[in-house]
C-alpha cells in the first residue's frame, strides 16, 4: 500500500517536471497540450494556451494568431509569399555552408568550386540546390507579385507593403546577380560584364556606378570580393529587414487580403461569416507549414538528384576571350532586348526607371477602389500585356536574335559552342571514330561498321550537322558549293582532336572558310 | 482523418522521402567526387591541348616530339623516366613542367643538343614575369603533357657527326651529294617538322604557285633585301643552314632555326642536304 501510493506520487512527481520543462521549452504548452495539438483536438487549459505562445515566444511573436479562412484559400495566394520566404531561408542555410569552401580572390574562386565538386561530400548538392533555390527565388518573388496585382491586394491599407516588396523585387535580383559572379567562371564574368555595362548608360553617374561596382574599369580582385561582400554581408542584411518589414505589415496590420468576391458587393452575410472565420496559427498554419517546408526541401532534393539538376560551371574566367552568344542573367534578358530596340540612354536609363517607377507608384497610380478582376477590365488588361511584352522582350534579349553571325560561325557556334556543352560534346567518346568526313554529301548511314552497337549518336551529329548546312543552302545564306568537313584525329591518350570547318566560294572568288577545333577527352563527363 | 493528421502523415512520409534520397545520394558520393576530379582532369587536358598547340608546338612539335638543335621532346621516354633524376628535381614532374614553363629557361642545360633560341633558351610564359599565360594555364599545359607519360616513346638523339665538322666557311669545296642521302638526313635532324609540315619556317616544297626551295636559292641571292654573302644557289643553302640569321626570308623571325648545324653536319652531309634541297624546285 505505502509502496504503491510511493510509486504514484513519484509518477506524478516527473510528469510534473516533465510538464515543467515542456512548457519551458514550447514557452507555454503543456504535455497534455501538445498531445491535444497532434491530436487536432481543441485546447485543453483556459485561457487558451496556444495565444500565449505568440507573447512568450521570440519566434512566434512575429507570427500572426490567425488567419482568416477566406485568405488561406490555396487558388487565392498559391503560397507564393510563403515559398518565396522558404527559398530565402534555403539560400541562407546553403550560403552558410558554401561560404566555408569559397575564396574571394580571381586565383582561387574558381578553384575552389572545382574543390567543392570533386573533395566536399554533399558539395556539389549543396551548390546546385544553392543554384536551383535562387532561380525559384527570382521566379517566385515575381510570381508573388503578378498574384498581388490580379487579386488587387496592394490597394489602400496594403501599399506600404506593396512598396516594400517592390524593394525586395530588386533585392532578390541584385542577390542572384551578386552571386552569378562568384564561381569566377567565364558565363559569370561575362553576364557580369555585360550587366554592370548597363549601368554605364545611366547619365553622368554612370561610369562612377560602374567603377564603384566593379572597382576597376574591368572586374579583376577588387571586382569580385565588392560583389561577394554584396552577396553574402549587405544584400542578405537588407533583404532580413525588409522582408521583416513586409511580413509585419501583413501580419500585424492587415493581414492576408480576402478574395475579392468575398468581401465586395453584395455578399451573402453567411459567406462573409465564413470568410472572416479564424483558423488559428496553433496548431493548423503551423501544420500546414511545416507540411509546405518539408514539400519544398522534398522538391529541391528531387530537383538536383532524380531531376539532374545541375549548377552550370563554365571554364575560369578569362578577361582578353569574350565567349560567343554572352548574355546576361535569364531575369535581366528583357533589359538587353530594349537595348536593342534603341538608344542606350532612354533604353537602358530611362525607360526601366520608368517601369520602376510605375511599379513603385501602382496604388496611387491605380485609383480603382475595386479588386475584383472583372471590375478592373484596363488594369488586368494592362498586367497582361506587360507580361506579354515581358515575355517578347526577354526573348528579343538573347544573343541568337538580332545579332548578325557569319552563317558558317552560326552552325558551327551550334554544333560545338565554345562555353558549355553542344550535339558534339555530348557524343559518346567512343563513338567518335577517327577520319575525316564530308558532311554535306553523303546519308549519315552505318558509319562505324567495326563498333558493335554501331554509333547512332555520331550519326545524329552528322544528320544534325548536314541539315544546318543544307539548310542554309536553300535559304541562300551559303553558296551551293560550301563543303562542310569534320575531321577526327587521334591526339593522345584518351584525347581527340576534332576540327570542325565549313568551306565556301566567296564572292570575290577567293574560297573563304570557318573552322573552330575542339579537343575531347574520354573521361570529361557530360555536363 | 482530419486535416491536420493528413498533413503530419503526408509531412512525415516525405521528410523520410527525402532522408531516402539523400543517403543514397551519399552513398554515392565518394564515387561522385572521384569521377568529377577525373572530369577535371580530362577538361584540363583538353585545355592543354590547345594551350599546347598555341604556345609550345612551335618549337616542341605538335606532338612533343621536340626539334633537334633547338628543343627537347617531350613525349619522350628519357623525359617521363630520366630526367628528374638527371636534373636532381624533388618535386613531382607536373611541377617540374609547371616551374620550367612560368619561368623559362635563361641557359639550356643541354646547349649541345638543344640551344633553344639563344638568350633565354626558353622565353618565360608565366604572366607573373611578363609571359602571357596565367597560373591555371599552365597547370592544364603540364596536364596535357604528362597525359604523354603512358605512351611516349624514346626519342632518339641524332648521331654526332662521323668526322670532322663542316664549319661556316660557305666558299667551302664539297664532296658530291646524295640527294637520297640527304632526305633521310633532314628527316633525322627534324627540318621537316618546321619546313615541311608545319609552316614555322620558309616552305621547301611548292605550293600555291610559290616555287620550292630550289629554285629559291637561286632569286633568293638576287632580291634587293639579301644581306647575305652568298653569290650562287649552292652557297645560299650553305649559308642557310649554318648561319640562318645573316638573311631571314620576310614573313618569318630570326633566331627561330638552330645555329649550330656548322658544328654537327660533315662535308658530305652538307653537300648531301644541299644535293636534296636542289631538287625541290
Amino acid at each position: 500500500m505505502l509502496k504503491s501510493l510511493n510509486l504514484q506520487d513519484m509518477r506524478q512527481k516527473a510528469y510534473q517536471a516533465l510538464d515543467q520543462r515542456a512548457r519551458a521549452i514550447t514557452a507555454g504548452l503543456g504535455l497534455n497540450e501538445l498531445r491535444a495539438l497532434m491530436r487536432g483536438e481543441p485546447p485543453t487549459e483556459k485561457p487558451n494556451p496556444r495565444y500565449k505562445v505568440h507573447t512568450t515566444s521570440f519566434l512566434f511573436h512575429i507570427r500572426p494568431r490567425y488567419y482568416e479562412a477566406g485568405s488561406t484559400i490555396l487558388t487565392h495566394t498559391f503560397r507564393l509569399g510563403f515559398f518565396t520566404s522558404f527559398f530565402f531561408f534555403v539560400e541562407l542555410f546553403t550560403g552558410l555552408i558554401l561560404m566555408i569552401y569559397y575564396t574571394p580572390s580571381p586565383e582561387k574562386a574558381y578553384e575552389s568550386i572545382l574543390n567543392l565538386l570533386n573533395n566536399v561530400p554533399f558539395g556539389q548538392m549543396l551548390r546546385d540546390i544553392h543554384r536551383l533555390g535562387a532561380e525559384a527565388m527570382v521566379i517566385f518573388t515575381t510570381l508573388h507579385m503578378l498574384r498581388t496585382f490580379l487579386t488587387g491586394s496592394y490597394k489602400k491599407e496594403r501599399s506600404f507593403t506593396w512598396l516594400t516588396g517592390v524593394v525586395l523585387l530588386g533585392i532578390t535580383m541584385f542577390l542572384s546577380f551578386s552571386g552569378y559572379l562568384l564561381p569566377w567562371d567565364q558565363l559569370a564574368y561575362w553576364a557580369v560584364t555585360v550587366g554592370t555595362s548597363m549601368a554605364e548608360a545611366a547619365p553622368l553617374f554612370g561610369n562612377e556606378i560602374n567603377l564603384l561596382l566593379r572597382g576597376a574599369p574591368d572586374i579583376a580582385a577588387n571586382g569580385l570580393l565588392r560583389f561577394y561582400l554584396l552577396h553574402v554581408v549587405l544584400l542578405p542584411l537588407a533583404a532580413i529587414l525588409v522582408i521583416s518589414i513586409h511580413y509585419y505589415k501583413v501580419s500585424r496590420e492587415h493581414g492576408i487580403s480576402l478574395p475579392a468576391y468575398m468581401e465586395e458587393g453584395n455578399v451573402p452575410p453567411e459567406v462573409k461569416k465564413a470568410a472572416r472565420q479564424r483558423i488559428d496559427f496553433i496548431p493548423d498554419l503551423l501544420t500546414t507549414e511545416v507540411f509546405l517546408v518539408s514539400l519544398g526541401i522534398l522538391l529541391l532534393v528531387l530537383g538536383v538528384t532524380v531531376f539532374n539538376y545541375h549548377a552550370p560551371l563554365e571554364s575560369v574566367a578569362n578577361p582578353q576571350v569574350t565567349p560567343l552568344d554572352t548574355k546576361a542573367p535569364w531575369y535581366f534578358w528583357w533589359l538587353q532586348g530594349m537595348l536593342k530596340l534603341g538608344d542606350k540612354i532612354l533604353m537602358g536609363v530611362i525607360l526601366p526607371t520608368i517601369v520602376v517607377l510605375v511599379l513603385v507608384g501602382l496604388p496611387y497610380i491605380d485609383r480603382n477602389p475595386h479588386r475584383s478582376l472583372y471590375k478592373r477590365p484596363i488594369a488586368v488588361a494592362l498586367g497582361v500585356l506587360s507580361v506579354l511584352i515581358l515575355v517578347m522582350l526577354s526573348y528579343m534579349g538573347l544573343p541568337q536574335y538580332g545579332i548578325e553571325m557569319e552563317p558558317a560561325q552560326r552552325i558551327i557556334q551550334d554544333m560545338s559552342p565554345q562555353e558549355g556543352a553542344g550535339p558534339l560534346q555530348r557524343l559518346p567518346f567512343e563513338e567518335l571514330q577517327l577520319g575525316s568526313y564530308q558532311v554535306n554529301v553523303n546519308e549519315p548511314i552505318n558509319m562505324c561498321p567495326n563498333l558493335d552497337f554501331g554509333c547512332p549518336a555520331f550519326e545524329a551529329f552528322f544528320r544534325l550537322y548536314s541539315d544546318r548546312v543544307n539548310q542554309a543552302i536553300r535559304k541562300g545564306d551559303l553558296p551551293a558549293e560550301t563543303q562542310a568537313v569534320v575531321v577526327i584525329e587521334d591526339w593522345q591518350k584518351d584525347l581527340r582532336k576534332i576540327t570542325l570547318r565549313i568551306v565556301w566560294p566567296g564572292e570575290d572568288g577567293k574560297s573563304k572558310s570557318y573552322e573552330r577545333i575542339v579537343y575531347l577527352h574520354a573521361n570529361r563527363g557530360m555536363e | 482523418m482530419n486535416r491536420i493528421n493528413l498533413q503530419i502523415l503526408l509531412g512525415t512520409i516525405m521528410v523520410l522521402a527525402t532522408s531516402v534520397v539523400v543517403l543514397f545520394y551519399g552513398l554515392n558520393e565518394e564515387k561522385r567526387m572521384a569521377e568529377a576530379e577525373e572530369a577535371q582532369r580530362g577538361r584540363a587536358i583538353e585545355q592543354g591541348a590547345a594551350l599546347f598547340e598555341a604556345q609550345c608546338s612551335r618549337c616542341h612539335g605538335t606532338q612533343g616530339t621536340g626539334i633537334p638543335g633547338l628543343c627537347p621532346p617531350l613525349n619522350d621516354r628519357y623525359f617521363f623516366d630520366q630526367r628528374m633524376k638527371d636534373v636532381g628535381w624533388s618535386g613531382t614532374l607536373e611541377d617540374y613542367i609547371v616551374a620550367t614553363v612560368s619561368s623559362g629557361r635563361l641557359a639550356s642545360t643541354r646547349p649541345q643538343l638543344y640551344p633553344g633560341q639563344g638568350t633565354p633558351a626558353m622565353p618565360a610564359f608565366s604572366d607573373h614575369f611578363g609571359g602571357p599565360l596565367r597560373e591555371d594555364q599552365i597547370r592544364t599545359i603540364a596536364a596535357f603533357i604528362t597525359n604523354w607519360s603512358e605512351t611516349a616513346i624514346a626519342i632518339e638523339v641524332p648521331p654526332t657527326p662521323s668526322g670532322p665538322v663542316v664549319g661556316t666557311d660557305i666558299t667551302k669545296e664539297l664532296p658530291e651529294g646524295d640527294p637520297a642521302a640527304g632526305e633521310a638526313l633532314a628527316i633525322t635532324l627534324g627540318c621537316v617538322a618546321c619546313h615541311i609540315a608545319a609552316p614555322t619556317g620558309p616552305a621547301w616544297l611548292a605550293k600555291d604557285g610559290e616555287p620550292g626551295v630550289g629554285s629559291h636559292a637561286a632569286t633568293r641571292i638576287t632580291q634587293p633585301d639579301y644581306t647575305g654573302k652568298a653569290t650562287t644557289p649552292e652557297q645560299y643553302l650553305f649559308e642557310s643552314i649554318v648561319n640562318p640569321n645573316i638573311f631571314v626570308v620576310s614573313g618569318f623571325a630570326s633566331g627561330v632555326m638552330p645555329q649550330t648545324y656548322a658544328n654537327s653536319l660533315t662535308d658530305q652531309d652538307m653537300a648531301n642536304l644541299i644535293a636534296y634541297l636542289l631538287t625541290l624546285k
